[in-house]
């Protein structure tokens, strides 16, 4: 048995570890497998499922005996610290510095946030500006209600708490900056929960529409012209509210900063910066992103016992954000007296542009000729915006609570 | 501050610098249109 276990370390380190670890690390190489391919089937969304679940199973099965009797891969030790031990381990283990250069500072959330700036179009904000942010904040519901649960209900930490609710923004960069700040030693299990529940977001929303939302009022179609504007004032706005929300927020200024520097690179018709943004920057952010994820994923992280507490303030967070967004769906059509879709309502979740995608499709199953998209837009680049502000709010006030 | 006092504090607040930046925007969107509009008749 012993030459086995030392010929085949990963099978043997089953052997040399707790049985509920052995158990954990084999239900994470499933899940793994199961995550990675519904990312193939499009059921998930790819982008991030195929290497999260390829990383998540990589990380469980190649675990060997390492010094003085210890398990683990030379893919990623989150654990690290002190400077020696650290600058010995970048050597050995292969995306040790990718968390620690571009995760652990919150840089690859920034880096996606740029992707996501480069490729929103603001004017769709500006056919009903107040529309679409007063449907934003109503889609900022699940953000705060969950803080109250969190601290309330589930006795967490007040930065933990908001940190887990931030999840209601349904902002992956947002999510993971804002637990960096207010709850470092929680970011592995909110991220990776976080982003598998906004891959799911696709999945549950529409039932969540049907639910809400009669089939006779999906399909009303709103007549919108969004307006000419021309790329000098959408610059000049870009930048004007950059400088605004780092004055009034420091604390978010690096989310904030890449995301208008996104926007500002496409106004400024930058070609190269903005198919560098647009392509290279995203997809690079993205996959080493999902990837890190993924190795992120040790038996030690989903034993942790406050997994089953993200895992219920996470869903909860996201439901009651779909829930308020459709509100304040209703609540338009109320005061147009019938000339509103509810439904757009769900495209204030800040889920760029899988909301607002949702809600056209959701719209023209009941009505084909229905075209909601530019409105959709509108309220999810809001969404976006006041998600960034929610957690700049957070990150500067968390203190207060008592 | 009571956790749920907080939060209707943070959401207020959100909400207030929200409508900030949505009022900037409008605001530069129509000054930016009126000197198009006043360069376009000279």
């Amino acid at each position: 048995m012993e030459w086995m276990t030392s010929l085949f370390p990963g099978v043997g380190t089953f052997f040399a570890v707790d049985g509920t670890v052995a158990a954990a690390r084999i239900f994470l190489i499933c899940f793994g497998f199961v995550l990675s391919y519904m990312g193939f089937q499009r059921k998930l969304e790819p982008l991030i499922m195929v290497p999260m679940g390829i990383g998540m199973i990589c990380v469980n099965a190649g675990v060997l005996f390492l010094e003085n009797g210890a398990v683990g891969t030379l893919i990623l030790n989150p654990l690290v610290s002190g400077t020696d031990e650290l600058m010995g381990i970048l050597q050995i283990n292969c995306l040790q510095p990718i968390y620690n250069f571009t995760f652990s500072n919150g840089l690859i959330a920034c880096l996606v946030f740029m992707g996501i700036g480069a490729r929103s179009e603001i004017s769709f904000l500006l056919a009903r500006p107040w529309t679409s942010i007063t449907i934003a904040l109503f889609a900022e519901l699940g953000t705060f209600v969950t803080l109250a649960v969190g601290v309330v209900f589930f006795g967490l930490p007040a930065g933990e708490a908001a940190a887990i609710a931030t999840i209601g923004g349904a902002d992956g960069p947002m999510v993971l900056f804002s637990s960096l700040i207010m709850a470092p030693e929680l970011f592995v299990p909110i991220s990776i929960i976080a982003y598998l529940y906004l891959s799911l977001t696709y999945g549950g929303y529409p039932y969540l529409i049907r639910l809400l939302v009669p089939k006779k009022y999906r399909g009303i179609d709103v007549e919108i012209y969004p307006p000419e504007v021309p790329q000098k004032t959408k610059f000049v706005f870009c930048v004007a509210i950059c400088l605004i929300l780092c004055l009034l927020l420091p604390m978010a200024a690096p989310l904030i900063m890449s995301f208008f520097i996104g926007i500002a690179v496409k106004e400024a018709e930058i070609g190269p910066y903005q198919e560098l943004l647009e392509e290279t920057v995203t997809y690079l952010s993205t996959f080493f992103l999902g990837l890190t994820l993924g190795t992120l994923c040790e038996a030690s992280t989903i034993l942790n016992p406050i997994v089953i507490k993200i895992l219920v303030l996470g869903i909860l967070a996201l439901t009651i954000s779909g829930v308020g967004g459709l509100l304040g769906g209703w609540l338009f059509y109320l005061r147009d007296k019938g000339g509103f879709n509810p439904v757009i309502g769900i495209s204030g979740v800040s889920c760029v542009p899988t909301t607002a995608k949702l809600a056209q499709h959701a719209a023209e199953e009941e009505n084909p000729f229905a075209m909601i998209l530019p409105l959709a837009m509108g309220a999810n680049i809001s969404g976006v915006i006041t998600s960034a502000i929610a957690a700049g709010v957070f990150v500067t006030t968390i203190s207060m609570i008592g | 501050m009571m956790p749920i006092i907080y939060s209707l504090f943070a959401y207020a607040l959100t909400a207030a610098i929200s409508y900030i930046v949505v009022g900037i925007i409008v605001l530069i969107d129509r000054t930016m249109s009126k000197q198009a509009a006043a360069g376009k008749e000279k």
